[in-house]
Order: structure tokens, then C-alpha cells, then sequence
């Protein structure tokens, strides 16, 4: 294996286990468990619609859809929590000075910390995907490959999260640079939100009779430039459910766009942390 | 092997180093002395690539310090060492030798007689969160040592160490002199340095004021806590 491939896989490594270490992440984890085990009584399959029983299919698909949304979102939450203090940590502990005293480049302490945190949390998020993967595959008898294909999709979220996190905590006090990406994952949702009902027809048919189509062309801007953590989560959700197949651009866009800013984001991490004093 | 060329380093209007030059030749026993904030800590930083200088170069082996391959047989103990306090002494060492990628077996070897060299047997299992400075400053050296480096660059290895430990580093450091390791140190410790040291330079305010042997910088009836006095005052 390359030296600075084994560098790399050798600081990721050890993110992961000092992370694990810590008790805040071992009662994360378990309280997580324990919520996700809760939900496996929505599966029971004798829900009842106007005196209807509904099939368990359609359950299924609502259900699973609900708690994959939870559970990424609540994920993106953690991977941010988990980010802020990773290069503080370091540095206090003194394992920055002790790494770059040996033959180990910036860029591949910054990869290791990037590497081993996006694998953490995509595991801890995979996990609990599986939970239900699972409870649905023993209450009902289905079996939905998606659901896992679609949790590994939303892991690019969290390598949004970790990049954005990691970058921001080197400019600005940890919780503020989790307060940051926490909103940026806000505005993404509540864009998202308004997008899709200034799409409803009543809404079409609003702004069309008041004329204010040149305002949600800007808005349209901010929407489609904005980091689409909340429709990366819905592309990724398509895959759980029945889905209308492939649309097209529009469709697979949410997934470029978070792609591209977790690029940038590194980019950008790895010339900041370039010029870092390591203490 | 350590070549420092008119480097200086400046904080917004404040000059921690200005422009000093000097070299370490392979094999010498070097000692960096200066009063708190003279610059010590930040020529071996900028050694390093901790911070870049503002100005100027610095090279160890004929490489660039920007280099990462500057470092490669480099053992570093920084002043006031910390070591992740969940970790043991023994998982600390074995994680250095893993990051200078060093086989399973012949670190496993490696930690066992650096174990034994810093005078740790029987404590290196134990958490560091337990360990007092001192023993966190010989697991330090321990760790500088992973590697069988040919550069010690040594930031107050001392400071925090009994008498007696003090005295275990200093024999230490000897042999390590006589295998043939270039070792440079920052100290205050002028007593210790007289004893082991075979050049010195002193800095104040970031500036050079003199780099010469300790066997010529000690005039006879002098001890070299004079001699750096009379320079520090001026």
C-alpha cells in the first residue's frame, strides 16, 4: 500500500476511535438504537382507513419513508456534533504536533479526519437504516433493497456536513460552525418546502393572476444554488418506495449539487488548514 | 543537516525571530538558549512546518522543512507534552509507529525497548489520563525516539522531571550521542546543557547573538549561566 494511502487510512482510523471512545457518542448511539427499535411498532400491518384495512405495502412505503427522513436528518445532526471539535480535540490532546512531526502531510491529516468521520457517521446512519431494514423484512415479510442503496446515497449529505463543519470550526468557535451548517441544513429544507408548494396548482394559479414571476426567479436562483441537503435526502428517498424512475436532470440534480459543494468545501478546507499553526 | 538561512518570522509588527542564520552539523550535540519568548519555540516550529517563516528558509537534511519528507527520520518532544489522556503510554508509542508505518512486529519490538530505555516498565499499560508530567515527558521522548530517528529535536525534554529523572534523560541522551544522533535542544536547563552540549547558540528578542562552542563561549572560571547572562543583558 502506498505511504501516504496507509497516512491516511492510519488518522482515519484513529478519529474513529477516539470518536467511539467518547461517551457522548456511546449514549448518541444507543439512545438512536433504542428510538429506532420504538418505531417497529408502526409496522404491525392493521392500519384502518375509512373501515379499509390498508395492505402492507402501502405501510410499508409511507412508514419507511417517514423514518428514513428522521433518521438522516437526525444523522446529519450527530456527523455535525461529532465534527466541531475533532480539530480542537487534536490540538489539545497534542495528536496535531505529534502527527505533522512525522513525515505526514496537512492534506492527508485533513483526508484521514474527512475519511474517518464521513465513515462513522454513514455506518451510524447505515446502522439504523438496517434496524428498519430489518423490522420491516420480520413484521411484514418485505424485503426493501432500496432502503439500504438509498442510506448510502445520503451519506453524501453527511460528507457535506463533516467538510462544512470541519472547515468552519478552523474559522469560528465550534458551536457556532455547528450553529452554521444546522442552518444551512434549515434553509435547504424550509427552500425546499416552499419550492414544492409554490409548484402546487393553487399556487401556480395565485402567482399567475399577481404577476410576481420575476421575485421567484431570484428565488429560484438562491433554490437551485443553495446546498440541496434536502433534496439529495428526497432523490435518495425514491429509491425506498414505489418511484416514477428517472426524470431526467432535475432529478439527480440535488445529489450534483451536494457533490459539488462537498469539492469545494474540501478545496477550501485543505488552504485553510494549509496555513494553519498547528500548537 | 539543520540549515537555518536569514529566516524570520514576524506576528503583525512583532519580529518572534529575526533573521538568523546558523547550521547544526550532523552528528553535534546542539543547544538553543534564550530567555522565555526569544524565538526558541518558533525556530523549531518553523523546523517543523508548524508556521512558515515570514521570510528566509529552513532545510533539515538539504530538504526543504516544507517538505514532509524533511521529517522522515526526525523525532520531535514538544514543551509541556500531551498525550490523549484515554490512551495508554503503550498505545501511544504503537500508534507513532504506525503513522511512521512501521511493520507489526518490529514495532512491537520497538515499544518494548523504548519502554524500557525511558524507564516506564510496568506503568506503560496504564492510562495517561494517570500519568504525571513527568511521565508524560518520558513517554514523549519515547515517542520522539519511534523510529530509531537520526534527528532529535528536543523542546525543554527536562522540564517537569525530577532530579533523578532528569539525570535518567541526560545518560540517555548521551548514548543516543554516542550512536551517532544529532540532537538539537531547546533549554533553560544551562547546568544540564553545560554537562552534555557541544555547541550552543543564544537568541533574544528573535536575534542571534552567538553561536560557538560551549568549550569557547565557557572561559575558564565561567560557567555558561554567566556567559548567557552577559549576552542576554548585553
Amino acid at each position: 500500500m502506498p505511504k501516504a494511502l496507509s497516512s491516511i487510512i492510519n488518522i482515519a482510523k484513529y478519529t474513529i476511535a477516539d470518536e467511539v471512545r467518547q461517551r457522548s457518542f456511546i449514549i448518541m448511539f444507543f439512545i438512536s438504537v433504542i428510538f429506532v427499535f420504538l418505531i417497529r411498532g408502526c409496522y404491525q400491518g392493521n392500519y384502518m382507513v375509512n373501515g379499509r384495512e390498508l395492505e402492507a405495502e402501502a405501510i410499508v412505503g409511507t412508514v419507511s419513508k417517514i423514518t428514513f427522513h428522521i433518521i438522516a436528518v437526525v444523522v446529519m445532526l450527530i456527523a455535525a456534533l461529532l465534527s466541531m471539535r475533532v480539530f480542537k480535540r487534536d490540538r489539545d490532546e497534542g495528536m496535531q504536533s505529534c502527527i505533522f512531526s512525522k513525515p505526514i502531510t496537512r492534506m492527508q491529516y485533513v483526508t484521514g479526519k474527512i475519511f474517518g468521520l464521513w465513515v462513522l457517521s454513514s455506518f451510524f446512519m447505515f446502522i439504523l437504516h438496517a434496524i428498519i431494514f430489518l423490522t420491516v423484512f420480520i413484521k411484514l415479510n418485505v424485503v426493501m433493497p432500496g432502503y439500504l442503496a438509498a442510506s448510502l446515497l445520503c451519506s453524501f449529505n453527511l460528507l457535506f456536513v463533516v467538510t462544512a463543519v470541519l472547515l468552519l470550526s478552523l474559522m469560528m468557535p465550534d458551536i457556532v460552525a455547528f450553529l452554521c451548517v444546522l442552518g444551512i441544513g434549515i434553509v435547504s429544507f424550509v427552500a425546499d418546502g416552499i419550492f414544492a408548494i409554490s409548484h402546487s396548482p393553487m399556487a401556480q394559479s395565485m402567482i399567475q393572476q399577481s404577476g410576481s414571476q420575476s421575485e421567484l426567479t431570484g428565488r429560484k436562483i438562491v433554490y437551485y444554488l443553495w446546498p440541496k441537503l434536502s433534496g439529495t435526502q428526497h432523490f435518495a428517498s425514491s429509491f425506498v418506495g414505489a418511484s416514477d424512475g428517472f426524470q431526467g436532470f432535475v432529478y439527480i440534480y440535488p445529489l450534483i449539487n451536494v457533490i459539488i459543494y462537498c469539492l469545494i468545501l474540501g478545496a477550501l478546507l485543505f488552504w485553510r488548514f494549509r496555513n494553519e499553526d498547528i500548537i | 543537516m539543520i540549515e537555518l538561512n536569514a529566516v524570520t518570522k514576524r506576528y503583525g509588527s512583532l519580529a518572534a525571530v529575526d533573521n538568523v542564520s546558523f547550521s547544526v552539523k550532523a552528528g553535534e550535540y546542539f543547544a538553543l538558549l534564550g530567555p522565555n519568548g526569544a524565538g526558541k519555540t518558533t525556530i523549531v516550529k518553523m523546523l517543523l512546518d508548524f508556521t512558515q517563516p515570514t521570510s528566509g528558509s529552513l532545510s533539515i537534511n538539504g530538504l526543504s522543512s516544507t517538505n514532509a519528507a524533511s521529517r522522515v527520520s526526525v523525532g520531535y518532544l514538544a514543551e509541556n507534552y500531551h498525550i490523549p489522556p484515554y490512551l495508554s503510554g503503550w498505545q501511544y508509542l504503537q500508534r507513532c509507529a504506525e503513522l511512521l508505518n512501521i511493520n507489526r512486529s518490529e514495532a512491537l519490538e520497538q515499544c518494548r525497548r523504548i519502554v524500557e530505555s525511558i524507564g516506564m516498565q510496568g506503568s506503560e499499560h496504564t492510562k495517561a489520563g494517570t500519568y504525571s508530567k513527568g511521565m508524560i515527558q518520558r513517554f514523549g521522548l519515547g515517542a520522539a525516539l519511534m523510529g530509531n530517528p537520526k534527528l532529535l529535536i528536543l523542546d525543554e525534554p527536562v522540564s517537569g522531571l525530577d532530579p533523578i529523572g532528569i539525570r535518567e534523560i541526560r545518560q540517555l541522551l548521551e548514548s543516543l550521542k554516542k550512536q551517532g544522533m544529532t540532537i538539537f535542544l531547546n533549554s533553560h536547563l544551562l547546568s544540564e546543557v553545560e554537562k552534555i552540549c557541544d555547541n550552543a547558540a543564544i537568541i533574544n528578542h528573535g536575534k542571534l547573538l552567538v553561536k560557538d562552542k560551549i568549550s569557547a563561549l565557557v572561559k575558564e572560571g565561567d560557567s555558561l549561566e554567566d556567559v548567557f547572562v552577559r549576552y542576554v543583558k548585553g
